[in-house]
């Protein structure tokens, strides 16, 4: 417990200093109670991230969506271009892509993981409070609970969808460190894919009142062949009453899932 | 890790208490603590499965072949396997027949787990050594099965090592013992009768503390000169010598950290473990004391932390006829009470799940009686016909056999699982996390958060309803009320429709107790609003939300559907 006690103390201290350091620099930025910028809000990342982190043209979607479904073109957050997938792991997300309308897990309403939860085309909240940080995501009701006042436990205690994630400030960044991992996450709607061995550091550095830019260095040595880094800017939801609406999306998935089980059967 | 409040916490742990002869250098092998959820359970499942006996002299431990094993109750943090002790080993005359017992029984209604060799098989002879097998016990320990006809009873203790041969070293350094190989082939240390073994771990092993073998001790003749022997080799004291809070006997007590974080204790001669009663857990029921709740930083009060309803599993919603004129339950009403609705529904769930909710931890069975306390007679009121109507209609609409996923309750489905969270055998965790303007009510259960407003922003519009409504919330002096409606009306709550308006008060009644009010408003159904009540009960040192993932795992879905198919077929078959 006194150890606990100190180290706190020391982290407060910190804190302070570099709080006081930099409000000068950006006075837009909004501050919470300890002098941090205040990261509280709904926001959203706006691209096609969501569809493919990678560079890709304009494409068909899923068969009988028409014009709905398809897929608009984008230009990449992988930063320098290009995920550096190990050959088997590269023709692991071939495969994916191959079968990205059963395979996909979004398909399924299953937890995005991370760092996918950040950029899916719904709106997140975070909630900044003095010991947690939570991330409340719009899909699958995936959640985050952001550790700012517990050690980082080496390995993580075990795996999940969403990870284990520990946060610090490094001046005005919030860097959050995730691991444990189960492997079955999805990055994107192409098939891009890491691991159990993956560790996502974030960094959410605020650009103003109303944006972050949301960098995320991921590494996965069984998958990549080094760690490589995705960026994008958050948007805040200026809408009056902005909200992340509940949306339990399992019953809209059942049909895909269980539609074989049926009486009459669908699938 | 606090050692000290580790050990008070009421116990579900077990403790292996070895008393061996003393064939002492510094110190003889003394126990292996286990952990599990309940000692009289503990005695019962090491006795019937392992052929153990119970302690004639004390209540918390059995006796395995010569050696004890000692039980004390509080929650594990998880399995035995990958720590710096990985397992315990018992050894049998005829491993096949054992094993074939243990197969026969199945882990539903025994909690005996086999773990199965990559092949299927539970038990491999292994040429030169012996026939050997895994089991987890029901707390989550490990627990190898040998054939060895050398050394019947209890076998082993096998210790996971980053390096194995000084890990060895170390503990004969430090506790004597002498170097041999068990059948000649496996290095090891023996201690009395029974043998430590090391094996190589892969990467560093977790810490022992808290998980389902805690810790191994030693006993010392003289505590004073063996302690000050490991202090000038280096070894970390976790606990100082002390006769323990509750101490059985007057012999002193000391914890070290071994090495490949294994949790070590010292005993001296005489000592007989801690009373596991001396523990007052929190009683949620006794009479509260004026209480200052803490504040954020930005002046609100302070709700936040992991909270678990496990105190309040047991309680009726409605009071019992029987008990009409009871104002409180006494203690051992209280126990028999939660044991009724948790034994019986929980053996042959996977053992940590089992353990780390039904730890039931600091928290005492609520004497309340029953949940409603308004109306005062502590019963529903009466539906109105609408109420009753839809009631039956939805008795009605129930098929026996599932024609699809629709016909299976929200909770099965992984979809939501009771608008008001009463606690049920396990996932009765509530994080509360507060930040300027909201707060995050976050269950274990579906991993369902509730992000409620406490500022005057509106509700949304009335068109957008959903399974866990639309919340907003005040404060009402040191009380948190949430308001939520715009249900959808598809998961109801004792038949609530989608007129209903739940009102939820939090108040933190004590330092770890967190009272929670509910009020069903729904004039469609019943005929007045009625209010119920429990209480959570804090409990940071032991319990972390764990992510359910709950509709990705979901085979329960997939074997009822094809149970209903196969039933279908079945009577198709009849048919013809």
């Amino acid at each position: 417990m006194t150890k606990w006690k100190s180290a706190r103390a020391g982290a407060m201290l910190t804190v302070f200093l570099l709080a006081a350091g930099s409000a000068a620099a950006q006075t837009e930025v909004p501050r919470a109670f300890d002098g941090n910028p205040d990261l509280n809000g709904v926001w959203q990342a706006i691209g096609t991230a969501h569809w493919d982190i990678e560079d890709h043209p304009a494409a068909a979607g899923p068969p009988d969506m028409g014009a709905i479904g398809a897929i608009p073109p984008g230009q990449g957050v992988v930063v320098g271009g290009g995920i550096p997938y190990r050959a088997d792991a590269l023709a692991q997300k071939q495969q994916n892509f191959e079968n990205r309308w059963t395979d996909d897990p979004e398909l399924k309403c299953f937890m995005p993981g991370v760092p996918r939860a950040t950029y899916l085309p719904y709106p997140f909240r975070i909630l900044q409070g003095d010991r947690k940080i939570m991330f409340i995501y719009g899909f699958a009701e995936a959640n985050r609970t952001v550790h700012m006042d517990k050690e980082n436990p080496e390995p993580p205690p075990l795996d999940t969808w969403m990870g284990r994630s520990h946060g610090r400030w490094e001046g005005d960044t919030l860097v959050v460190d995730a691991q444990g991992f189960n492997g079955e996450a999805w990055f994107d709607r192409a098939g891009n894919y890491a691991g159990s061995g993956l560790r996502v550091v974030e960094r959410y550095t605020p650009m103003g009142p109303n944006a972050i830019l949301y960098e995320a260095t991921i590494e996965d040595p069984a998958v990549f062949t080094r760690p490589w880094t995705i960026e994008m800017p958050l948007y805040r939801r200026l809408e009056a009453n902005a909200r992340v609406l509940e949306y339990k999306c399992v019953e809209f998935s059942e049909d895909l899932i269980y539609g074989h089980l049926r009486r009459v059967p669908t699938r | 890790m606090n050692r000290t409040r580790n050990i008070l916490l009421p116990s579900i742990a077990a403790a292996a208490a070895m008393l061996l002869p003393a064939p002492a250098p510094a110190a003889d092998y003394h126990h292996v603590h286990l952990t599990t959820s309940n000692a009289t359970e503990a005695i019962g499942w090491y006795s019937r499965y392992l052929d153990c006996e119970p302690l004639a002299d004390r209540d918390d431990g059995v006796e395995c072949g010569g050696a004890q094993v000692v039980f004390d109750s509080r929650p594990t943090l998880g399995s035995s396997q990958r720590t710096g002790i990985d397992h315990i080993s018992f050894s049998y005359p005829d491993l096949t027949a054992k094993m074939g017992e243990l197969e026969a029984v199945g882990v539903r209604g025994s909690g005996v787990r086999l773990q199965r060799f990559q092949d299927g098989s539970t038990l491999r002879d292994v040429p030169g050594l012996f026939k050997h097998g895994f089991i987890f016990d029901p707390w989550g320990t490990r627990i190898e099965l040998v054939e060895d006809s050398a050394t019947l009873g209890f076998h082993h203790i096998h210790l996971s090592a980053a390096d194995p041969a000084a890990t060895l070293a170390w503990y004969q350094e430090r506790f004597g013992g002498e170097s041999a190989r068990l059948r000649g082939r496996i290095d090891g240390l023996r201690l009395g009768d029974v043998w430590l073994l090391a094996m190589q771990a892969d990467g560093e092993p977790a810490a022992t503390a808290g998980r389902s073998i805690d810790h191994i001790a030693f006993a010392v003749p003289e505590m004073d000169a063996a302690a000050g022997d490991l202090r000038s080799s280096g070894v970390a004291f976790l606990s100082e010598p002390a006769v323990p809070d509750g101490g059985r006997t007057g012999a002193r007590r000391a914890f070290v950290g071994g090495p490949d974080n294994v949790s070590l204790a010292l005993v001296e001669e005489g000592f007989a473990g801690v009373d596991a009663e001396f523990d007052a857990p929190v009683d949620i029921t006794t009479e509260l004391q004026p209480y200052t709740v803490p504040r954020t930083p930005w002046g609100a009060p302070d709700f936040q932390g992991v909270w678990t309803g496990d105190a309040a599993h047991g309680i009726p919603l409605q009071r019992p006829e029987d008990l009409a004129e009871v104002e409180v339950l006494t203690s051992e009403q209280a126990a028999a009470r939660r044991e009724r609705g948790t034994l019986g529904s929980i053996w042959g769930y996977e053992s940590e799940w089992r353990d780390t909710t039904l730890g039931y931890v600091r928290s005492a069975p609520s004497r309340q009686v029953a949940m409603v306390v308004d109306p005062p007679d502590g019963r529903l009121p009466a539906r109105t016909p609408e109420g009753e109507r839809l009631l039956a209609a939805a008795r009605a609409a129930r098929r026996p056999i599932a024609e699809g996923p629709e016909d299976l309750s929200s909770w099965v489905r992984c979809i939501t699982r009771s608008l008001v969270p009463t606690p049920g055998v396990y996932n009765n965790g509530l994080q509360i996390v507060q930040g300027p303007n909201h707060v995050a009510l976050q269950r274990e259960m579906i991993h369902e958060t509730r992000v409620v407003p406490t500022d005057d922003s509106p509700h949304v519009g009335d068109a957008i309803t959903s399974w866990l409504g639309d919340a907003r919330g005040r404060w009402e002096g040191d009380t948190l009320v949430v308001e939520i409606r715009n249900f959808n009306g598809r998961a109801p709550y004792q038949g609530s429709s989608d007129a209903l308006t739940l009102t939820e008060r939090y108040t933190r009644t004590g330092p770890d107790t967190l009272e929670y009010r509910f009020t069903i408003d729904d004039p469609k159904v019943w005929t007045r609003p009625w209010t119920g009540m429990f209480t959570f009960v804090r409990d940071e040192t032991q319990y972390e939300l764990v992510e359910y993932a709950c509709h990705e795992g979901n085979y329960g879905m997939t074997n009822i559907l094809s149970g209903a198919r196969a039933r279908d077929a079945e009577e198709s078959g009849a048919g013809r």
